[in-house]
């Protein structure tokens, strides 16, 4: 009796999940099997379809292109850059912030703003502020003595301001998980660990990070998969320049399919780009797990 | 009973019928967009048909153009073509030849200025478009400080030459030297450039190319020629103006940057769209009301502009044809122009009236004659992209210009075969 009850249950279930699974293949993994399909043919906007089948050919092709062997190095250091940098400064805010006794909700809606803007909103208020000559961050260093700053025309500024534009755009998205991680921590530890004698540096070390490890790797997994796709702050800030500087390659793979007209390449090169996070999102997972063992 | 159905479908269906002649039409959000919104309801009121504008943003535009010129019907009755796209529109064949209506309504198509009707008009002897508004580049300058006698005075004892509107290269070059170095006016600089990559820097560079009698490729062969003495010239004069004679900045800056820069009054000169003239005389974004003005860049300047077209996907290509007709006959061409358009027709340059109201006209009118075209094949925008990223090597990042020319030339080249232009 309990057994056909169970039967019929899980028949409810996939009935239930059925119309949200059928969803999730028509716009995850069919993009992803035609994204795969086109990778090995001739697809170009001049002629859009897949007549030919051309191996593997495209992606060797890839490699052998320095732009975007360049596009992958220069992507590979944002992304370390902004993902380290977003999780220290978001680490630290949220362990000021998970202290606060009063008016929490007024804190998180000012750091919530950032993240509520969208991207080319952002890529176009900083690069109003940063307008060397006319824009407000040059004149408020001039007010107390500094020469003016070219933010974005010369390529090592260049790639740090984009960085920090988008610490400042994402840097909330951090506090908030990890802020959320910190709350729900329990407290008896800590209390342990105090009449042990420990201190605040100890009970963070010995109690907070490795608590917090399962929310860090989320936490950081998520950043990591979004910085790789970056591309509206770069198109709007810089399109890739000066020079090579921010060529960042989801920016470059857009330009192979819509200005190149090379929708088949572009598929390879992204297919590429989906490996590598997957491989990376892979790896830390791992690494993460074996630390909390 | 029966009766009453069949009157009643007759009538649904003849209101079906009087709706279907609306034609659609893709177009991009700038001044002239505008115009043409405003000649709609005369146009309505002639051939009672409506017109739909979808207005977006340049940057959509080709996205969202492509898929519909791809099926056999798509939604866009009328397109516009900006010249970048004419080699890969033509290519794929997806443009109706317009020869054969414009015999048959005798429609004036020797008023186009004959180099932009090379640009968007004619292609391979057959009419693709009607050139719709131009945006040729011009030389924007500091009137105001040219008629200077203070400055025209010290500029004559250094460099041996009187300051007037430059004729020669050479002559403005000098102009941009004095203006950043011996002028005297703080924080005042003699160029300000959009360096920013890839259409802002390759567009704006053109000018001193061609300037230096350079040019891209060879006319007879396709040959690529920018690795040459011209264009090795062009290029370190360009990265001069932006290192030493410029703001800072302005290696990243796109044309509002730069722009913004020239109308709050910080610099002396911008070579820039033709469109931009009449936004200076605007109070609301300038402080240099009055005082720019413009002229053809010596050597010629880089021509630009955009075209109507009827797809081969047009649902109804005659309704479309009679727009194209309307909205470029002399008499609305005119009207357009008085709005501020920006015209491709030789008459509008030389009318009494547009000359009153516009005093710059004549100049434009020069401009527009000399102007040089950018390479035009199919692959002109993956071109753009590729001189953009060496020239923007070259002028932030310290390649030699020699070495960045040749790495475009061998781009280039490769594009070109692919196209079946160069052996």
């Amino acid at each position: 009796m309990t057994a056909a009850i169970a039967q019929r249950d899980r028949w409810f279930g996939f009935a239930m999940t059925l119309p949200g699974l059928l969803a999730l293949l028509l716009v995850v993994l069919f993009p992803i099997l035609f994204t795969l399909w086109t990778s090995t043919s001739d697809f170009t906007l001049l002629k859009p379809s897949n007549d030919a089948f051309l191996g593997l050919s495209h992606y060797t092709q890839a490699f052998a292109t320095p732009e975007f062997r360049h596009a992958l190095s220069v992507t590979l250091a944002f992304v370390v850059a902004v993902v380290v940098l977003e999780f220290l400064v978001g680490f630290a805010v949220a362990l000021a912030l998970d202290k606060v006794e009063h008016g929490k909700a007024v804190y998180y809606v000012i750091l919530l703003f950032p993240l509520l803007m969208n991207p080319i909103v952002v890529g176009l208020i900083w690069k109003m502020f940063l307008h060397p000559t006319l824009g407000i961050v040059n004149y408020v260093l001039s007010l107390v003595g500094i020469p003016p700053v070219d933010w974005l025309g010369v390529p090592d500024n260049a790639f740090w301001t984009v960085v920090a534009v988008d610490i400042w755009h994402q840097v909330s998205f951090m506090i908030v998980l990890l802020l959320a991680g910190l709350a729900a921590l329990p407290k008896e530890p800590y209390e342990a660990a105090r009449l042990e004698g420990a201190g605040t540096i100890r009970c963070f070390f010995w109690i907070t990070l490795p608590l917090m490890r399962p929310v860090i790797v989320v936490t950081l997994l998520i950043r990591l998969i979004f910085a790789v796709k970056t591309y509206d702050i770069i198109y709007i800030m810089t399109r890739g320049g000066p020079g090579q500087a921010t060529e960042l390659v989801s920016y470059y793979i857009y330009r192979r399919a819509f200005v190149g007209l090379d929708v088949s390449q572009a598929s390879a090169m992204a297919v590429i780009l989906l490996l590598v996070v997957l491989a990376l999102t892979a790896w830390l997972h791992r690494y993460m797990r074996s630390l909390a063992q | 009973m029966k009766k009453f159905l069949l009157a009643s479908s007759m009538l649904i269906a003849s209101a079906f019928g009087a709706e279907a002649q609306t034609i659609n039409i893709l177009m991009e959000s700038v001044p002239d967009t505008r115009y043409v919104q405003e000649m709609l309801p005369e146009f309505k009121e002639k051939t009672g048909i409506d017109v739909q504008l979808e207005v977006v943003n340049y940057a959509e535009m080709h996205t969202k153009l492509v898929p519909q010129l791809v099926a056999p019907e798509g939604s866009y009755d009328v397109i516009i073509v900006d010249f970048y796209w004419v080699g890969e529109f033509t290519k794929a064949g997806w443009l109706q030849p317009l020869d054969e209506r414009i015999q048959a309504d005798e429609f004036p198509v020797d008023n186009y200025i004959p180099s932009i009707m090379d640009l968007t008009g004619k292609v391979d002897g057959t009419t693709l478009m009607l050139p719709f508004y131009n945006y040729a580049m011009g030389l924007t300058y500091r009137k105001d400080l040219l008629e200077d006698p203070k400055h025209q005075e010290a500029f004559k004892a250094k460099y041996g030459r009187d300051l007037k509107v430059p004729t020669e290269w050479p002559e403005y070059l000098d102009q941009v030297k004095y203006f950043s170095e011996d002028a005297g006016i703080e924080g005042f600089k003699g160029v300000v450039n959009q360096g920013q990559r890839p259409d802002p820097i390759s567009m704006e560079w053109s000018n001193y190319l061609f300037a230096n009698g350079g040019r891209y490729y060879d006319p007879e062969t396709w040959q690529p020629t920018l690795a040459t003495p011209e264009g090795i010239a062009a290029l370190t004069q360009y990265r001069d103006s932006i290192q030493k004679y410029g703001p800072i900045g302005a290696a990243n800056f796109s044309f509002d940057d730069a722009f913004n820069v020239a109308a709050q009054g910080k610099a002396y000169s911008y070579l820039t769209f033709n469109m931009f003239r009449p936004v200076y005389d605007d109070p609301a974004s300038s402080q240099v009301v009055g005082k720019m003005e413009i002229a053809p860049v010596p050597g010629g300047g880089m021509n630009g502009s955009w075209g109507w077209a009827i797809p081969k996907s047009s649902p109804d290509p005659d309704a479309a044809w009679e727009f194209i007709k309307f909205i470029e006959s002399p008499e609305i061409a005119k009207k357009r122009a008085l709005l501020g358009g920006a015209a491709t027709q030789k008459q509008i340059y030389e009318d009494p009236e547009l000359i009153e109201k516009f005093s710059y006209y004549p100049q434009l009118g020069e401009l527009l004659a000399y102007a040089q075209n950018f390479p035009v094949f199919t692959y002109t925008p993956e071109f753009v992209d590729v001189l953009g990223r060496e020239l923007s090597l070259a002028v932030a990042d310290g390649k030699d210009p020699k070495e960045a020319l040749e790495q475009v030339d061998k781009d280039f080249a490769e594009l070109l075969r692919k196209d079946g232009k160069l052996q």
